[in-house]
This record gives C-alpha cells, structure tokens and sequence, in this order.
C-alpha cells in the first residue's frame, strides 16, 4: 500500500503523535515488586524508548521471512518465559515490559496487512511504537475521511460542470444521442 | 477498510460523541490487563440514542440478547415511507435495521457480514431514488436481506431460505423491488445496462443504480460491462462495495487473509492517495484567478492532472468511461445521501462509479472480529454471537474431498490445486495451509481457473480444480476448448452437484453430467459415498493422459469405512459395482443417488421384491457389459440420478438402442431431476419436489410392473 504513512512519519512531525518520553523520565522510577499495569505512564515511556531500537523480528528472534508458524513458535515460548505470573519476583518488572514487547510483536507480525505495514516502516528506518502507530492511525483515519469528503466534494462540482456541455452537438455517443432525441421529444409535447 | 483497534483513554472520548462508529476489537490479542476496559467501553458505546425504549446490554455480553424496539422501523413498510424522514432519523433506521437483519437471521440462518456491511448504503439508496421505478439491482444478491425489510418482506424474513419462504437472493418473481435475479456474482453492471439502454430506447426517465462488490470486480464480466457502458454512454450509477474482502470465507484457517489480486492494491491505492489533494486545490486556485475563456483550457489541465496524479485505479474506471467518485466511507449515511442526491439530480451525467468504503459485519461486535466476518452463519445467539452448529459423526463431502487431494499430493508433488475465490466452500484451504506453494486463489475468475489449469498441465503438472458445479457453467467454453479439444489432464472437482437446498436454483449443480458427459475426451465419474470420493480422487490424480471430472453434493458423508491414510486406490476406469444382487428389477443409481437406490430397495423389501442395486461409477465410459448384463437379467431397469435430462441416464438410453437391447423386453425407466428449476428450500422437501426420494423409486418400480396399489400404498406411506 503506497500511502503518506512514509510522510508524515518523519522525525519532526512524528513527535506530535508520539508521546514525549522526556518530562516522564525525569520523574523517579521506582521499582515494584507486584505487577505493573500497562497504563503507566513510566512503564510506557520506557517501553517506548527500549523499541526504538529493537525490530520486531530481532526480539522474536526470527529473521525477517519468518512465516507465521515461526512468529507462532517464537512468540509462545517467549510468552512462557516472560510472563509476569511465571517470572522471578526480582525480574518482574523487566519481564512483564518484555512481555509487552513481544506481545506487540506477535500482535504485529501475526497480520499480515499489519506486517506489510511494518516492513515498509522498517525499510524507511522507523521502529514506530506500535502503541504510537495505533493513535497515529486512528487520527489518520479520521483524517482520511475528511480528505475523502474534500476529494468527492470536488469530484461533484466537476461532474456538475462536465455534464452541462456533455451532450453538446459534438458528443456523438450512443447515449448522447438517445438523450438528445428525448429532450426533443419532450419539448414537442 | 479495517479500523484500528483503539484501546487508549485518549480515544473514548471521540468514540463516545459518536455512538454510530463502533471499533472492532481485537480483544483476544490484547494482554491481559487491558480487558478491564472492554465490557464497560461497549456499554458506553451503544447506548445514545433520541428516544425509544432500548434494551440494556448484560456485563460480559456484547450484543443484546432480546429484540430491540425498532420504533422507526415499524413504520417503514414500503421506502416511500421513508421519504419524509430527516438524516438524523434515517441514522436510527439504520440502526434498528442492522438489529433487525442481527435477529432474523439469528433465528433463520443465512449470510449475516455481507447484509450489515450495506445498511447504510440500502437506506440511502431507497431513500434517495424511488423503487420499483428506478431500478436498484444488488450484485449476487446475499446482501439484499435490510433491502427486502424496507421493500415490504419484512414480516416474512422469519421464512428467509425455507421452503416456500424467502429467496437467499433478489428474485423477480418475488416483489417488483427485485428487479434482476442474481446468485453467481458480477452480473449486475451488464444487467443494469441492459435495464438504462431499455429505458433510453423507451424514452423514459427512470435511475438505474447497480451495486457490486471488490469481489465480484474481480470477474471479467465486470469488466465488459464495464467498457461497454463507458462506450455507449448511457446514464447509470454503478456502486463500489469495496469492503477489501475478495475471496470467501475472507480468512484462511489461520487467520484473514490479504485480498486476491492486484485489483485491490489499486482500490487500496484510491483511498489512500494524499499529495494528489494538495496539487488539484493549487491548481483550481490558479484556474479560478485565470478566469473566463481560459476556464475550458484550465478544466482540461484539471482533467489530465487528475488522470495523472490520482491513484490508478479511478484512472482505469475513467479510461474505461464511468466517472469516478470516491472514496466515499459507507458508514455515513450524510454523506451517503449527499452524493447520491447529486448524481440523481445532475442530468446527463453517462455512466458513473461510486466508490464506496464499508466493512463487512459492522455493527455486530463478534463479526467484525471474526477472521470470516459471520459471511455464511446457521441460526446464533446474537448476545454472545455462538453459532449452533449441528454436530454429525461424519464430515462434509468436501472436507472429504480437501483430505484425500492432501494424501494425494503428499505422494506426488506434482499435484496443484485451485479454485476461484471460494477457498472455503471447496475445502482448499485446509489444502492451502499443508501446501501454501500449490494452491491458487484466482478470484471469482472461474473462466480463467480452467484455462490457467490448462497451462498448469501443459507443463506436466497436475491441476485439480475444485469449482462448484453451478459455477462450472460460466467456464464452459474454457473447459471444452481449452481443456477437452486438447486432451490436457485437467481435473475437475465439482462440489454442490444436484439439489443444493437453502441456495435454491442459483446454486444447483444440475446440469453438469450433461454438459461434461459430451464431451469426447472427458472421463466423468461420481461417487456414491466418501470412501468412493477418495478412490475416485485417486483415480482422477492416475489419470495422466486425458481431462477428467467427478461431482459430489452437498452435505454430509453416510458413515463407511475411509481407506487408510486417507488414500484412495484408483479405480478400473469403465467399471461400475453391484452392491446388491437381486432378480427381476434393476436399480442402476450414479453417484449419491446409489444411497436412495439402496433405500428404495429395502422398501421393495417389505414388499416381496428383492431388486438388484448397482453403481455405475462411471458416466463415460460407460460400464458396457455391466448394464448388457443388468438389461439381459432383468425385466425392469430404472437409472438414477441427481442431474437434468441428457446426462447419465441418456447415454444409457444411447447405449442400450445402439446394442440393441431395447429390441428386447426389459422395460427402462430414466429417473431425472424434472424439467423446472427447485425452488430453495430443505433438501428432503426438495427431492419430495424433483421425485428422487427413495419412496418415489419404489413407486416407479411398482408402476412399470403394473402393481398400481402397491405404488399408491408407498407414495401415501411417506410423509
């Protein structure tokens, strides 16, 4: 799909879907023994910082042709190693973020049209956060809409104006000429 | 187009001020933690409504579990009365219609995604253009269900593909607001011509507007269509359904499945297009500075620019002459409605293409999630969206039928498979999934399937192409030309043969021993159970040096024994059976039709009569010495079959004259599928109506010997 993700994703104007990772971390991190939910905003910005550099494939430990029972495979046993209720208590914190990670892998590479997505971000350079992506596509789509709407607008004025001169004497069409022949018919009676 | 799944707190808030939108969730791959959101993001979700009684939604269900007040749509019988509704009310009937088509067919079975994808589209459409007068025509029809509640069926949608109810499909002879009949797809544009030339010689001023899907795009027929009404010019709106699914069930079994085609990167290409924007509103600021007689000049700069930049795909609708309009998103009846009110009042516009965005079984929670999107459902709880499948001891024909084509190419890597768009209903894609390399989707190119297994062959390789019988007639001429004039060793796997039941008369596979059996090289057989289709796919793979075709029908096996490994030995090509030596009567049944041979002689049974059963396996070549023998023994024979007139009993017929066996006295009775269409209905009310039920044969056998009671007392016995 050859679409503007490549444009407006670029460095500058990614950082207005992206959230800025930098005010969070200044905050202190403190470490939890118990379970880290997923909506914190620290566990986040850390995910978000730690993916940019990893690939997807790279963490599920496939290459980059991995087919789906390779993803499958990978992901269910790093599943099992890092989920959160199975890891050391000293490691949950880490585990439960690998996990987050490797889920949003699978998630990703399991789909194929997600997969294509990616591969072409990855081509161009970009690690996208899958999280960020997510946002970013929603407010794509919303803006999508809004460009279609603008396009279909023009679309009709330009078929109003076309279809005022359409069956001009020139236009010797099938059609033009039945519809010629009926306005005479109609004017007549 | 598939909408992100959104889970972010930042995103219930939009999502809340605009309760119509509804994001599917992807609930089973998110962790854990996150599930705390779901329930309670529905409840929200569904709730706002200007007035009206609603039922409330149970924590942990997705969907309402008894029928919803549909207060508007109660006063909808007929779309005239929905003319003087106002956009926002048409917003709730289109709501209360998506949970009318949700209930009905949850209580009828049927197909569920492809209806709910258009309640929107059907609304704007009747409220926009006056049917019956402007023809609307719904291509291959599965999707019509909210258009036949508002045309006036809503109080029969409980007899949606039962006997004497409601047609699966538009149907003429059904309501006036039908006005093409259709079942196999991509037919509508051509019909729709037809329906605007008619109106143009006739003078008259009526809308024709036809709706096709991507799918059905992928058909050549579109295309002709297509560049025929770009050619001739006449007025007509052709609508996009373009809800990226091209091939059912839409999903393998491991999960959805990209479109097939290169047709679909081109329409995913139209709806993504941004820089295109940008430059035309530059452009049109420069031609309106330009002004007056530059205008024209600048309209033709406008028109190039737009050829140009724009994706290809509204290019090849323009060059083909349908203007194109698009993409317009499916969902919003605003939007909808606008667009179609200005085509409709934009005089001599010619042949126009909307291009319209939708996703199939949207509005029901557990479709849009499903990898198949609920296309084909049997009757479903609609709070939690289970389906009640009946379960038997033994699995479809055509589970049969993708297991022995595995065990096959197992042995011999030479075997390909394919199929045109319907990887689902032949089986293929349980073979898609242990072969990826060798199965080939074609999309719904049925014509170009048999000419491909053509080349296939032509490089030794060995095609098997599993097309369902009914969908085998589009692609006749490939198969005589292509294949049988050749000699090439194609196989044709032809499923659904005979009476189909719900799908009615579009779907049933009634002609194909007919239109196989004359042809000179093809070998044509049919087996009687699942362990004869497994032999009979093994044979088929043996033969090597000439076409060949076997048919099976819908439904379930009976229950024998399946050969080991799930491989068949190949049969002795010409050669039938006797499963029952008898005397004095003959039953000579080909295909399924040996199983109610079997039947009616037990009813004989009970009579005194003890008749032979045989199976002929074969309908070319025909087992010669079998039936001299069967003619020779007995003093009545009686073929049947599940097929037309002109198929296997007519080469016996044939047979029997050229060896002079009807000089002699055994009296031959043929038993066919009558000469008129079956209605759709349950498969044993259907036989009852083609006179193929067991009972019917003992009565025929009871009549040719003269014995008129005992004929009466079996027809009487039955019910």
């Amino acid at each position: 799909m050859r679409c503007g993700y490549g444009l407006a994703a670029l460095p500058g104007t990614d950082a207005r879907f992206f959230s800025p990772e930098t005010p969070f971390l200044r905050l202190p991190r403190t470490v939890h023994p118990t379970r880290i939910k997923f909506g914190s905003f620290k566990i986040r910005a850390k995910i978000d910082e730690a993916r940019k550099e990893v690939s997807f494939y790279e963490l599920l430990g496939i290459s980059e042709t991995g087919t789906l029972l390779e993803i499958k495979l990978a992901y269910k046993q790093l599943a099992r190693k890092y989920h959160p209720d199975v890891s050391p208590l000293d490691r949950v914190e880490e585990n439960t973020e690998r996990f987050i990670r490797v889920q949003e892998a699978y998630e990703t590479l399991s789909d194929p049209r997600r997969r294509a997505l990616y591969d072409k971000d990855l081509a161009l350079g970009l690690h996208l956060a899958f999280s960020a992506r997510r946002r970013y596509q929603h407010d794509e789509d919303l803006e999508d809409r809004n460009e279609w709407r603008n396009r279909w607008q023009s679309q009709l004025s330009e078929l109003k104006r076309k279809s005022m001169n359409r069956d001009a004497g020139g236009n010797m069409s099938w059609g033009a000429r039945m519809r010629r022949q009926r306005e005479e018919l109609s004017k007549e009676l | 187009m598939a909408l992100c799944a959104c889970s972010f707190p930042a995103i219930i808030s939009c999502a809340a001020s605009e309760p119509q939108k509804s994001t599917p969730f992807a609930s089973h791959l998110l962790c854990g933690s996150d599930l705390g959101f779901h329930p309670l993001f529905k409840l929200n979700q569904v709730k706002k409504r200007p007035g009206g009684v609603y039922a409330s939604l149970s924590g942990g269900a997705e969907y309402y579990a008894q029928r919803p007040a549909t207060p508007l749509l109660d006063t909808i019988n007929y779309p005239i009365h929905m003319k003087n509704l106002s956009v926002k009310e048409l917003k709730q009937l289109a709501d209360e219609l998506r949970s009318d088509v949700i209930f009905n067919v949850s209580k009828t079975g049927g197909h569920l995604g492809s209806s709910l994808g258009v309640v929107e589209l059907t609304v704007a459409l009747h409220y926009v253009f006056n049917a019956p007068r402007d023809k609307i025509l719904w291509d291959v029809g599965h999707q019509s269900y909210p258009h036949k509640i508002l045309t006036g069926r809503r109080d029969k949608m409980h007899t949606m593909r039962q006997t004497n109810g409601l047609a699966g499909f538009t149907k003429r002879s059904e309501s006036e607001y039908d006005c093409f009949g259709t079942g196999h797809s991509s037919t509508t544009i051509s019909a729709g011509l037809g329906m605007a030339v008619g109106r143009d010689l006739k003078g008259e001023r009526n809308h024709v507007v036809a709706v096709i899907g991507d799918g059905a795009m992928t058909a050549g027929q579109a295309y002709e269509a297509m560049n025929n009404a770009g050619y001739l010019d006449s007025d007509m709106i052709v609508i996009l359904n373009d809800n990226k699914q091209v091939s059912l069930p839409t999903a393998t079994l491991d999960g959805p499945i990209p479109p097939v085609g290169a047709l679909s990167s081109a329409l995913s290409r139209l709806q993504s297009n941004r820089p295109l924007r940008e430059l035309r509103e530059v452009a049109k600021g420069v031609t309106k500075q330009i002004g007056g007689p530059m205008h024209e000049l600048a309209a033709k700069v406008d028109e190039y620019a737009r050829g140009m930049i724009s994706g290809s795909g509204s290019t090849l609708f323009e060059e083909l002459g349908l203007y194109y309009i698009g993409p317009v998103d499916g969902h919003n009846i605003d939007d909808l409605v606008s667009i179609l009110k200005e085509v409709k009042t934009t005089k001599t516009t010619g042949p126009v293409l909307i291009h319209v965005v939708t996703e199939k079984g949207r509005g029901y929670p557990y479709a849009e999630r499903a990898d198949d999107k609920y296309h084909g459902v049997v009757k479903f709880d609609p709070a939690t969206g289970k389906q009640f499948k009946g379960s038997s001891v033994t699995q479809s024909y055509t589970t049969y039928f993708a297991e022995a084509l595995i065990a096959e190419a197992e042995a011999d890597k030479n075997i390909v498979a394919i199929h045109a768009a319907m990887g689902g209903g032949t089986g293929l894609n349980l073979f898609l999934r242990r072969f990826p390399q060798r199965c080939f989707d074609v999309g719904i190119a049925e014509q170009h399937a048999v000419t491909f297994a053509a080349g296939l062959a032509c490089e030794g390789l060995k095609p098997f192409c599993a097309i369902y019988s009914s969908f085998m007639q589009r692609a006749y001429d490939q198969v005589v030309h292509d294949v049988d004039l050749q000699k090439l060793p194609v196989r044709f796997a032809m499923d659904r043969a005979g009476l189909v039941g719900a799908d009615g008369p579009t779907h049933c596979g009634a002609f194909d021993v007919t239109f196989m059996a004359c042809l000179p090289n093809m070998v044509v057989m049919a087996p009687s159970d699942e362990a004869e289709l497994f032999h009979m796919v093994a044979t088929a793979a043996a033969i090597d040096d000439r076409p060949s075709c076997f048919r099976y029908p819908r439904g379930n096996g009976i229950g024998v024994q399946l050969p080991t490994g799930n491989k068949g030995v190949p049969l002795e090509i010409g050669k039938g059976r006797v499963p029952i030596e008898g005397e004095r009567v003959a039953l000579l049944g080909y295909g399924t039709a040996v199983q109610s041979c079997l039947a009616a002689a037990s009813l004989l049974a009970s009579h005194g009569l003890k008749p032979t059963v045989a199976d002929a396996r074969f309908c070319k070549p025909l087992d010669h010495s079998l039936i001299r023998g069967l003619a020779k023994a007995h003093e009545v024979l009686i073929t049947v079959e599940e097929g037309s007139i002109g198929g296997f009993g007519s080469h016996v017929a044939q047979f029997l004259a050229l060896d002079a066996l009807l000089d002699g006295k055994v009296k031959w009775r043929p038993l066919v599928l009558p000469d008129q269409y079956i209605d759709h209905g349950s498969p044993a009310d259907q036989f009852a109506q083609a006179g193929l039920t067991p009972s019917h044969i003992a009565a025929t056998v009871f009549n040719v010997l003269g014995q008129k009671r005992e004929a009466l007392q079996i027809m009487s016995a039955r019910n």
